[in-house]
């Protein structure tokens, strides 16, 4: 953290910040967890934390006060493209994506000095707890209660679709706390240690065969006022004031890019480029791809001169998660008869993984608010249609 | 100009185009399809006189020397009213290879009188469906002594109707290969010569011109060899994609139609703009009307920065192809959202549907982008 105060990166030129975090990065980052096809699990990632935390690395988007690197939204991108790029997997990272963010917005001083060193130090790894059983699409008719009994909160309920909460020490809920008001005005903002009697969780298997996510059961559990964020009733406002330009990376193309080039590999070892019906699905999914990089441009430029963005962002989720599911689609079809192995195919030597591509696209148009959900926000706001 | 000025310059131009369409409808557009001109030459005259045809032109000959991305503000907000006139064969195709030229007096005399709105040139470059090869030529120059003779047959020649004269591609026997490609320039009335015209789905016509034993004397002769190809093929890229900044504009009037119509129509108590059925559908539409205009922006820095002719082939196909089926998909999804009404002549989305088909096979359809893009960005390095 000392290291982190010590200097501004934002006084660096872009060009030279950029070489400086490829070479660290091509240099530290373990060869073995570089472009898996899954969520890291922490086992996997503490190391990896721990350096980037002891480089000063590890927050890139919080002030430098907190311990972050507190780059301008230009130096941030350059970050997030040069992770991308060194294949950096994606770690129980909730604490540095949500939970500080809201803290330093929302949070008590208190608040902040209690969790914000332990998430940089690694002590603390969040989860978010917002879906429910009975509240996916709907979260704002979420029925996981605090009720208030004597000087705290008592929580009853159950969360769902808990990305790493088997991972997790500290979980942040949204919970009901006032029933006879509108839904979105009885929400608040709480946080809990995973330790706490009551806690418990059941790990879910995905449809790739993966733990990556859980449901959280709340029976009786109690938790200090001092564990309230932000105002009573003020939760919905506070999750929705996180969609900043963090959503951004939702929209990258580097992602889809990658299993493009399984799909080139796998072209070149079944000579499909001398299919014509084949080069015709390829080159226009590649251009898909290129024209995704034009959207995606435009806002980056966009947080580049600090303009906010607005709810039409939600075009780039679409067409991004879109246009990743069409992408492992047609990798599945070219892969003919490969394309129904339950695992990466070996083709003398040359390893190319047909069915992960397809299982890593899929959730990506559910969470985050379902590709359905994103077109409402457009027809609703963009193009104000009625109700 | 620094990048404030030229934002501020180009806000300017565009709340000039913007301020002229709105005197242009599309009665008028109507009414030019049953003439033989299809051009208002009043309204040519005015568009001369606010610069716009001399765009893509050097200052020494009147134009205003300026890039692409402005050539594109003025052809998109122009095609929201579905101006008939040949703006981008005139001022984009023809100019851009007349800019070309290294015969002074004849370039002189034709870009300058093109700049002031007195001479219309079409070019005849086009011999084959689907095709955007421009060194395949089958017309023919035969040397004499007295100059050559062009024997041959061009297609899909737009904004030949109203033209003074005709840029005409052709190959040299006696040289074979790049260095005998030659591009003449052929007068409306030159012995031989003879145009006959198709009319296509938007009521415009392109023409065929036939050419027998046209004689043409070496001051016609507007550039040859390696130099003819590259002009003509940077001209071809240049035309497809502000052919695509005029599907931008004309996708976003029938978008604009689309929902209009969608918050007004009352069906089942409601508007129909409220069921999500339609909500999305129309997202879907606009969608693909930002990926369009994000695709045209990065297309038209791209092609003014001069790049290699790979790269500008490259981002050209892309833009084309992208446009197009935007646009294709966009109006004739304004039919479906306008229902019967859609279907009527009365009914102004059929315009943009048709101009749409028009601007969408001219310059290569999406197909044929998508086509050459293959071959040049994918199957060259497979081999």
């Amino acid at each position: 953290m000392s290291a982190a105060l010590s200097v501004d990166w934002n006084e660096q030129d872009d060009e030279s910040f950029r070489l400086d975090l490829r070479e660290w990065f091509e240099r530290e980052f373990p060869v073995h967890l570089r472009f898996l096809p899954r969520r890291l699990r922490w086992s996997e990632s503490k190391d990896w934390w721990t350096k980037l935390s002891q480089k000063g690395w590890l927050a890139p988007n919080w002030p430098r006060e907190h311990g972050g690197m507190g780059l301008t939204p230009a130096k941030l991108i350059i970050y997030w493209e040069e992770s991308e790029r060194a294949g950096l997997g994606r770690m129980p990272d909730q604490g540095l994506t949500m939970v500080g963010p809201t803290l330093i917005r929302f949070g008590t001083p208190e608040q902040q000095a209690q969790f914000l060193p332990k998430i940089i130090s690694g002590e603390h790894v969040w989860c978010q707890g917002y879906s429910e059983p009975n509240s996916g699409s709907d979260l704002a008719s979420l029925r996981t209660e605090a009720v208030l009994q004597g000087d705290s909160y008592v929580i009853n309920g159950s969360k769902i679709w808990t990305s790493m909460a088997h991972d997790a020490t500290h979980i942040y809920v949204l919970v009901r706390t006032d029933k006879t008001v509108k839904q979105q005005r009885g929400i608040s903002f709480f946080l809990l240690d995973m330790k706490t009697p009551g806690v418990s969780l059941r790990p879910i298997r995905n449809i790739a065969g993966h733990e990556e996510f859980c449901q959280v059961f709340f029976d009786n559990v109690k938790a200090s006022t001092s564990n309230l964020v932000g105002r009573l009733n003020e939760g919905w406002t506070i999750a929705k004031g996180l969609m900043t330009f963090e959503r951004l990376s939702i929209g990258s193309p580097r992602r889809p890019l990658q299993a493009f080039e399984q799909l080139d590999a796998l072209a070149r070892k079944l000579n499909l480029f001398a299919d014509p019906g084949f080069v015709d699905c390829y080159t226009k999914l590649k251009m898909d791809l290129l024209d995704l990089g034009s959207l995606y441009g435009r806002y980056v430029d966009k947080v580049r001169r600090a303009e906010p963005l607005g709810p039409d962002i939600s075009m780039l989720k679409i067409f991004a998660t879109d246009t990743y599911q069409k992408l492992s689609e047609l990798l599945l079809e070219s892969g003919a008869e490969y394309g129904s192995y339950a695992e990466a195919v070996n083709f003398d030597g040359k390893i190319i993984d047909l069915i992960s591509p397809f299982y890593i696209s899929r959730p990506g148009t559910i969470y985050g608010g379902s590709n359905e959900i994103q077109r409402n926000i457009l027809s609703k706001y963009i193009l104000q249609l009625p109700n | 100009m620094s990048e404030l000025e030229i934002n501020e310059h180009r806000q300017m131009l565009l709340d000039s185009v913007t301020h002229f369409a709105r005197g242009l409808d599309l009665i008028r557009v109507r009414q030019l399809r049953d003439t033989a001109t299809e051009c208002d030459r009043a309204v040519w005259q005015q568009m001369a006189e606010l610069g716009w045809l001399g765009v893509l032109v050097p200052e020494a000959y009147g134009g205003m020397a300026l890039q692409l991305a402005d050539m594109a503000i003025v052809a998109q907000a122009l095609a929201r009213v579905l101006l008939p006139e040949p703006l981008t064969a005139v001022a984009v195709l023809a100019a851009s290879v007349l800019a070309q030229s290294n015969n002074e007096a004849l370039k002189k005399t034709l870009l300058t009188d093109l700049v002031s709105g007195h001479c219309l040139p079409a070019t005849a470059w086009q011999e084959q469906a689907g095709s955007l090869a421009v060194n395949s030529i089958g017309l023919q120059a035969t040397a004499f002594e007295g100059g050559f003779k062009l024997n041959g047959r061009k297609q899909f020649v737009m904004g030949a109707t109203g033209a003074d004269g005709f840029i005409v591609s052709a190959q040299s026997q006696q040289t074979p290969g790049v260095d005998g490609v030659q591009l003449w320039w052929v007068p409306k009335d030159t012995a031989g010569a003879s145009v006959s015209f198709e009319t296509l789905a938007d009521a415009r016509r392109c023409a065929t011109l036939s050419l027998k034993e046209v004689v043409v004397a070496k001051q016609q002769l507007l550039l040859s060899g390696q130099a003819a190809v590259d002009s003509l093929s940077r001209a071809i890229d240049h035309t497809a994609v502000i052919l695509s900044a005029e599907l931008c504009g004309l996708m976003s009037r029938a978008l604009e139609m689309s929902l209009e119509y969608m918050k007004t129509r009352v069906q089942f108590g409601k508007p129909i703009g409220s069921f999500q059925a339609l909500q999305h559908r129309a997202v879907d539409l606009y969608i693909q009307q930002e990926l369009a205009s994000a695709v045209l922006a990065d297309g038209l820095s791209i092609l003014d920065a001069e790049p290699t002719v790979q790269t500008r082939q490259a981002a050209a196909s892309r833009v084309k192809a992208r446009c197009t089926e935007a646009a294709l998909l966009i109006t004739r999804q304004s039919i479906q959202l306008h229902g019967a009404i859609g279907f009527t002549e009365d009914c102004d989305v059929g315009l943009y549907v048709k101009r749409a088909m028009c601007l969408a096979a001219w310059m290569g359809n999406a197909h044929t982008h998508r086509r050459r893009y293959a071959k040049t960005e994918i199957l060259r390095e497979v081999a």
